[in-house]
């Protein structure tokens, strides 16, 4: 017999004889109980033995997975039943009772029961938790070979060599076990009387029925999950199905087929088969209705002994002499294509559907293809034509048969199709708008096909192609199981071949430039002309990919999603709890097929593949604004980053000092690796620290290192090779202090210092080389000295002959003055992205930017300073060395000494607002601000605010007497800490503004100080100016007081303007009125109005102008207030009425809008031309262009200007 | 035994003198100290009298009595104050070469050297202290004036290690947090109110200290009512005038009587100083600014 082409293996272990298996209800494991004794615990989808369980002996034939618990019960021929628990891997314990082989032990579905039958001929059930036997059936003569239970009601059926299949009651059992509750009277009569009772008298489980029907012993029975239907298998070859009611059961069919023993059967799980194995070395598959043989799989020397079902998915497994195999009967690839926007598919029920990704629908069937190759057997492939719209369909039935299709306008409904071109052929594929080639597999050959279904074109594929894909426009892929060649359909030519093997799919990215190559465990990814990109290996078996639109291969395996950039780089992307086959990537949406053909749309987050991808591609924005907009910081980007070479960008992420220190020490920035190295402050981190630090040429903080480690010799080294003499000596006072002579005499011949040496020699009583070293250095004297101490004289010594002492050389170059010229720790272009990121404002900017430079200088500046004295404290701490000194030691070195910066000049530094920069002190910057930001070119008349601001800025707290007050620097954050984010206090806020000056402005107006009230007004312009607010709103209220200060003060000068005219000639009097006139059309508040309208209602009055004075009353009266003045504005108007005509023609339009000129005091129509003050917005005609604003004093009128700034967000 | 120390004899002269009650240095009766602790409690009187400008006197006192390192430092700091810096200063360098471990000529030198800008010096020799909190104090003032505050805060640290309760740590620690700012401004309050209100450590010195660290945290009224009361009873301590001027000035108020006041007593005082050179920058800055047309 043919082995089917559908059965797929998917695991196979090699053992002695599988007797018995057991599938784990959630994870792919599988236990196999053996004939050597063994238990088997394998993880079935990862090949893998996961434990072996060994305490029984001899045989083990029942094996069961406790549905829910992690328990395990065997059963073998030492009689003994077993419960396990895998979790601590060990026996709990023994059920005892059975008196020959225990056959099969199964749980209860929810009761804690065991099921066992055995060769005694009883079956017994046992309750696990109190481990004890509550039942035993006797009733078979002969082994009983299978006892089951149904799967939802009370019964158990049982096998026995008896030929008989007995099915039991066991709700008697059921109910003398459950608990006791409210058990009513006729129920406790039922107990005391029991309708039925075996001749033992036992009631807990009695044989409702006998089924008998074979011939021979039965071997194996097992209920229909769901139907009334029992399947038995015996030793009479056949497989029998029988059919229960309540009252009665019968024989239904036989199966006939196998042709030696049958061991075992069972029902699929969710589809009309039934399955069976027998010692004919057969896997049998027979449909359920039909009762005939669907397909079979013959193994060639093992004969087969259990089968059994995976309870949800589609997986059987099957145990034989040498091991087991786990199999599923068909492919559960829906077959798909995806064009544009839509995904055509294949559904279980053979209809073909199609789903919009856009719409996330899915339309109803439109085709069915029931009759497509045989019915058990579903469609390989779908390639669509969207030219034709048309599919073309393959099925592996009878090997290879393709259809062409054409797909109906609307989808109706799973009609049958009318139209259909079929023939045979394995693989079928559109290669062009009105071609497709076929490929035959048996003549190894592939036809190119018009849409007629006529062949065009032949072509012999490589020897051995198992396949064939599409390859681009006109080109075909062709698969051999070690090759993969690219072939162009036109010219009939191979035009690449690349060695992978095993390719079982292609998938074409969206732009067709790449396609990937799946095998089972091996991703390969190629251009287009077919030259490997990359390729990634997977354990766990690659089920499908497609691509995202930027170019990241997605990919599923069996239990994940996962990516691959083009370059290999790969990753989980999330896990599966079930096999899907991907069809398409968008955004965050990954939509695919699940095994039922139903679409599905998992969420991913693509924010790890992009950042790497832009990575790659070196796009920093987009890496910038994906480490804005996500938490993407983690220990495997980290890790990734610093794998790829890119350690600085890794720093941006880390937080933790010792990965910090790792990073900076690797992308070569001391700077940080020192501030970390301080933080942890480990021997082991400063020495390599000084390793690294002495790479670079940077000798001072190789300094630091070894002081940190006190490590003298190293650092005697060190300043001998720099030449810095001064501290070398320090060293040797040093080594003095330590009274370490090793030390000293290695510093006194690093310095020359022939005295020392002779010196130390003499404290440790080498007087012979004390005296060696003086002679040798001609110093007769001490040598003599010597001598004399030792009480020798001169001749009594044989001095070898001596040359001239050698001289240690010295440094000619001062290099310990500095470092040498150190490569800077360059900022990537990303770390710039980052930094220039943080700036908001220009002048932000401008002030980071400024910032580091002079930090760098700080620190030289430390550096050349360090030598001092202030060293020496440090080092001469004696010869107690404590912790405690310890610190001081470093600070004193690290930190030593030189001024840093003033909080005034962080203020600077801090703040874009010039009042800032004013409080600072810095008058410069400020004033450079305010030229940019108003136009301000005229500074005099903002001295004194300059000034006023200036001295608000800081304290004076005496400390020690005879010096100088320490100065603090007052701010207004108060309760801030950060240096960068201090702020200076500006006096005369804006509520003090509002609330006092203008309020004293205001009275200046009443009391018709005119002068005064400008003078008031305008150091209310310059106080705003220069100033502060904390919201926005109150930026809003600065510009209303700019523009009321403005108001005013252009009225008052006006007024003022008008008292200086004498009014002698006619001309001036015209003027007078004209002024007087203009005094009204400043928006004052409207008392203050009614003041400028009674002066100008008189004056024209006085002057015979009725009609002026009439409209000026007229005006009084609509703005109403004071009695006495609307009393005066009415007989003014009632006067005027009599005769409206103005006496002396001014300029003055009542009736028009008009600003008025601030500095001729004329009026501006709309329309004509004008210019504004970029501060106050005081208008002018144009010829003032350029001067001085004469409402603020400061700023130049139509001078360009950014706009007054007194507010940062968030700064405050 | 540190004679300045909780049990020390010298405790109460001491804390006077840090306190800013110099007449109260001056008027101490040292007649009933051990011999041992009379130099020490000399110095102090001579240096109050110092601060208190009698430096005549202090050098007459002190005239033939230059051998002792102590009291050539005291010389050194009066010359000082009378204006020969630089026979100060060569005396101050001298001793401080000759006489490094001897806890008065590192205070009262580290002070005249850091007076005349060698904070490093002054750094050098102070460092060299022996468990001295004067000199722990001065080198925290040192390190505030060159802005590094992070110095200042461990060396306070370190010496409220060996020395929490006393009050020139206390009072150095306020100096730090005046700095610092944010709650050590609250802290640094504390500490010099409780000087300040306690009648027997009252002086203008902790009333100052008390007013600024209410201008810091932005409690206008409280410190005006300090500096005001304390205006009253001293009239002529230019660090309360001065800072008046700020506070006058934040409050809005016309600050010119009291800085034509400064300028009567301490015509070098740094706010005016500062404010002289401010003013030049000013114009300078201001002189480069000029409208296109002028009017």
């Amino acid at each position: 017999m043919q082995s089917s082409p559908n059965m797929l293996t998917k695991f196979e272990s090699k053992s002695s004889r599988a007797k018995g298996i057991a599938f784990h209800p959630k994870r792919p494991w599988i236990l196999v109980s053996l004939h050597s004794s063994t238990i088997q615990l394998w993880d079935y989808r990862m090949g893998t033995l996961i434990d072996r369980f060994e305490e029984h002996d001899g045989p083990v034939r029942g094996i069961d997975f406790h549905p829910t618990q992690p328990l395990f019960v065997s059963g073998g021929d030492d009689y003994k039943i077993k419960v396990w628990n895998y979790q601590t891997r060990r026996c709990m314990f023994t059920l005892n009772g059975h008196l020959d082989y225990v056959r099969t032990v199964f749980f209860h579905h929810e009761l804690p029961w065991i099921l066992s039958c055995s060769d005694d001929q009883t079956i017994r059930i046992w309750n696990w938790q109190n481990r004890s036997l509550i039942c035993t059936m006797t009733g078979h003569n002969h082994y009983v070979m299978c006892a089951q239970f149904h799967p939802t009601e009370d019964l158990i059926a049982s096998a026995s060599l008896d030929q008989s299949v007995r099915i039991w009651d066991i709700s008697g059992l059921r109910k003398k076990h459950s608990a006791p509750t409210s058990m009513s009277f006729e129920d406790q009569m039922a107990r005391a009387n029991p309708a039925q009772a075996d001749m033992f008298g036992n009631t807990d489980a009695v044989v409702k029925f006998v089924l008998e029907g074979h011939d021979r012993g039965v071997n194996w029975v097992s209920f229909h999950p769901t139907l009334p239907l029992i399947v038995s298998a015996g030793d009479d070859r056949l497989i029998k199905l029988w059919r229960m009611s309540d009252t009665k059961a019968w024989e239904v069919d036989t199966c006939r087929g196998h042709f030696q023993n049958a061991s075992a059967c069972l029902f699929h799980p969710h589809q009309d088969l039934i399955l069976s194995v027998g010692e004919d070395k057969t896997i049998r598959c027979w449909d359920l209705n039909k009762r005939t043989s669907v397909q079979s799989f013959k193994r060639d020397l093992d004969r087969f002994w259990v089968i059994a079902a995976h309870p949800e998915i589609n997986l059987f497994a099957a145990g034989h002499d040498t091991g087991v195999m786990v199999f599923k009967l068909e492919r559960e690839r829906p077959a798909s294509a995806v064009y544009q926007n839509q995904l055509f598919y294949i559904t279980k029920e053979k209809h073909v559907k199609s789903y919009d990704f856009a719409k996330n629908v899915e339309t109803p069937p439109m085709l069915s293809l029931r009759k497509l190759g045989s019915p058990w057997v579903p469609p390989r492939t779908l390639s669509y034509n969207p030219a034709e719209r048309a599919i073309l369909v393959t099925s592996p039935t009878d090997s290879g048969v393709y259809e062409l299709i054409h797909l109906p306008r609307d989808a109706t409904g799973a009609v049958e199709p009318t139209d259909v071109k079929r023939g045979q052929g394995s693989s079928a594929v559109f290669v062009a708008r009105n071609r497709f080639a076929v490929f035959s597999q048996g003549n190894q050959q592939v036809d190119i096909k018009d849409l007629s279904n006529s062949t065009t074109k032949s072509i012999k594929p490589p020897a051995g192609t198992t396949d064939i894909y599409f390859g681009g426009t006109g080109c075909l892929l062709f698969i051999t199981p070690t090759n993969v060649v690219l072939f162009d359909i036109q010219q009939k030519k191979q035009l690449a071949e690349l060695a992978v093997s095993g390719v079982k799919y292609v998938v074409w990215s969206n732009d067709g430039l790449y396609a990937a190559l799946l095998s089972k465990h091996n991703v390969t990814i190629v251009t287009k002309s077919l030259e490997q990109v990359s390729s990634l290996h997977e354990t766990i078996r690659i089920k499908s990919a497609a691509w995202d639109d930027a170019g990241v291969l997605l990919y599923s395996t069996l239990n994940h999603v996962k990516y691959s950039l083009l370059n290999g780089d790969n990753g989980i992307i999330r896990t599966l709890d079930q096999t899907v086959y991907l069809v398409k990537v968008k955004g965050r949406n990954v939509y695919c097929l699940d095994r039922n053909a139903k679409p599905r749309v998992l969420e991913i987050d693509p924010t790890e593949y992009r950042f790497k991808l832009a990575l790659v591609k070196r796009n920093y924005d987009e890496m910038l604004q994906i480490i804005k907009t996500s938490s993407l910081v983690g220990q495997s980007i980290i890790s990734y980053l610093q794998k790829k070479g890119y350690p600085e960008i890794a720093l941006q992420f880390v937080q933790d000092p010792q990965t910090r220190f790792e990073l900076a020490l690797e992308c070569g920035n001391l700077e940080v690796a020192i501030e970390m190295a301080r933080e942890l402050d480990r021997p082991k981190l400063w020495s390599r620290l000084g390793a690294e630090a002495l790479a670079h040429g940077n000798h001072q903080t190789v300094e630091m290192a070894y002081q940190k480690q006190r490590n003298f010799d190293k650092l005697s080294f060190l300043y001998l090779s720099t030449g810095d003499q001064e501290k070398l000596s320090r060293m040797a006072k040093i080594a003095e202090h330590r009274g370490d002579f090793t030390s000293r005499f290695q510093n006194a011949i690093y310095r020359g210092d022939v005295e020392d040496r002779i010196q130390m020699f003499k404290e440790v009583d080498q007087y012979p080389l004390a005296y060696l070293t003086a002679k040798s250095h001609g110093l007769t004297e001490e040598a003599e000295s010597i001598l004399e101490a030792c009480g020798l004289t001169e001749d009594q010594i044989t001095l070898p002959s001596i040359e001239e002492p050698a001289r240690v050389p010295h440094p000619i170059v001062p290099t310990f003055k500095s470092n040498w010229p150190v490569k800077a720790a360059g900022h990537s272009s990303f770390e710039k992205a980052l930094l220039g990121e943080v700036g908001a404002g220009d002048e932000e900017a401008a002030a980071i930017e400024f910032e580091p430079e002079e930090e760098d200088e700080a620190i030289t500046a430390r550096d050349t300073l360090e030598d001092e004295e202030e060293d020496v404290a440090g080092w001469d701490m004696g010869d107690e060395i404590n912790v405690e000194e310890d610190v001081d030691f470093v600070n004193v070195d690290s930190a030593e000494a030189g001024a840093g910066s003033t909080e005034a000049d962080l203020w600077a530094r801090n703040s874009p607002l010039a009042a800032d920069h004013v409080a600072a002190g810095s008058f410069e910057t400020a004033m450079q601000l305010l030229n940019r930001q108003v136009g301000a070119v005229n500074f005099a008349p903002l001295k004194p605010r300059f000034l006023e601001v200036y001295k608000a800025s800081k304290t004076f707290l005496p400390a020690t007497t005879g010096l100088p007050p320490l100065v603090n620097y007052v701010r207004r954050t108060v309760d801030e800490t950060d240096s960068r984010k201090v702020l200076p206090i500006i006096p005369k806020d804006l509520e003090t503004i509002a609330n006092v000056d203008l309020q004293e402005g205001y009275a200046a107006m009443r009391a018709n100080k005119l002068e005064d009230g400008v003078r008031i007004f305008r150091n209310i312009l310059n106080s705003v100016l220069v100033n502060t607010v904390s919201s926005e709103a109150e930026v809003e209220q600065a510009k209303k007081i700019i523009e009321t200060a403005r108001e005013y003060i252009l009225a008052m000068s006006i007024e003022l303007e008008r008292r200086s005219i004498p009014t002698d000639t006619p001309d001036n009097l015209k003027r007078s009125l004209e002024l007087s006139a203009y005094f009204t059309i400043p928006k004052l508040e409207v008392a203050h109005r009614q003041l400028a309208l009674m002066a100008a209602m008189k004056l024209a009055f006085a002057n015979k102008n009725y009609s002026s004075a009439l409209s000026f009353a007229n005006r009084m009266l609509a703005n109403g207030g004071s009695p006495k003045l609307l009393e005066q504005a009415k007989k003014i108007k009632l006067q005027c009425e009599r005769s409206p005509q103005d006496k002396i023609d001014i300029e003055f339009d009542q009736f028009a809008e008009f600003d008025i000129c601030a500095a001729s005091f004329t009026p501006i129509y709309g329309g004509s031309p004008s210019v504004s003050d970029p501060f106050t917005g005081a208008k002018y005609h144009e010829q003032y262009k350029g001067t001085v604003c004469r409402i603020s004093q400061v700023t130049e009128i139509g001078a360009p200007a950014s706009g007054l700034r007194l507010f940062v967000p968030g700064q405050y | 035994m540190d004679p300045f120390s909780a049990e020390g004899e010298l405790i109460n002269i001491h804390n006077a003198f840090h306190q800013g009650q110099y007449q109260a240095v001056i008027e101490f009766d040292t007649s009933a100290l051990s011999p041992e602790n009379q130099l020490p409690a000399r110095v102090l009187q001579l240096r109050a009298k110092i601060a208190l400008g009698q430096t005549d006197e202090v050098l007459a006192d002190v005239e033939g009595e230059e051998e002792t390192p102590d009291l050539a430092a005291v010389k050194a700091l009066a010359q000082q104050s009378t204006g020969d810096v630089e026979s100060a200063l060569k005396l101050a360098q001298d001793l401080a070469e000759n006489y490094p471990d001897n806890a008065t000529v590192q205070v009262l030198c580290g002070t005249l050297l850091q007076a005349q800008g060698q904070s490093e010096d002054a750094l050098a020799l102070l460092t060299k202290h022996q468990g001295n909190l004067e000199a722990v104090a001065l080198i925290v003032q040192i390190h505030l004036q060159q802005n590094r505050s992070d110095l200042a805060l461990k060396e306070v640290q370190a010496a409220k290690r060996w020395a929490q309760d006393s009050l020139l740590v206390n009072l150095a620690e306020s100096w730090v947090g005046m700095r610092l700012g944010g709650e050590k401004y609250q802290a640094a309050f504390y500490v010099y109110e409780e000087l300040a209100s306690a009648p027997s450590t009252s002086a203008p010195l902790s009333i100052v200290g008390q007013a600024v660290a209410e201008l810091h945290l932005g409690r206008l009224p409280e410190a005006e009512a300090a500096l005001t009361a304390a205006l009253q009873q001293y009239p002529d301590e230019a660090e309360l005038i001065a800072n008046s001027v700020v506070l006058n000035v934040l409050a809005g108020k016309p600050s010119e009587e009291l800085e034509q006041r400064l300028e009567q007593i301490n015509p070098t005082h740094p706010l005016l100083c500062d404010l002289q050179a401010k003013s030049e920058l000013f114009d300078t800055a201001a002189a480069k600014y000029a409208p296109r047309v002028s009017a």
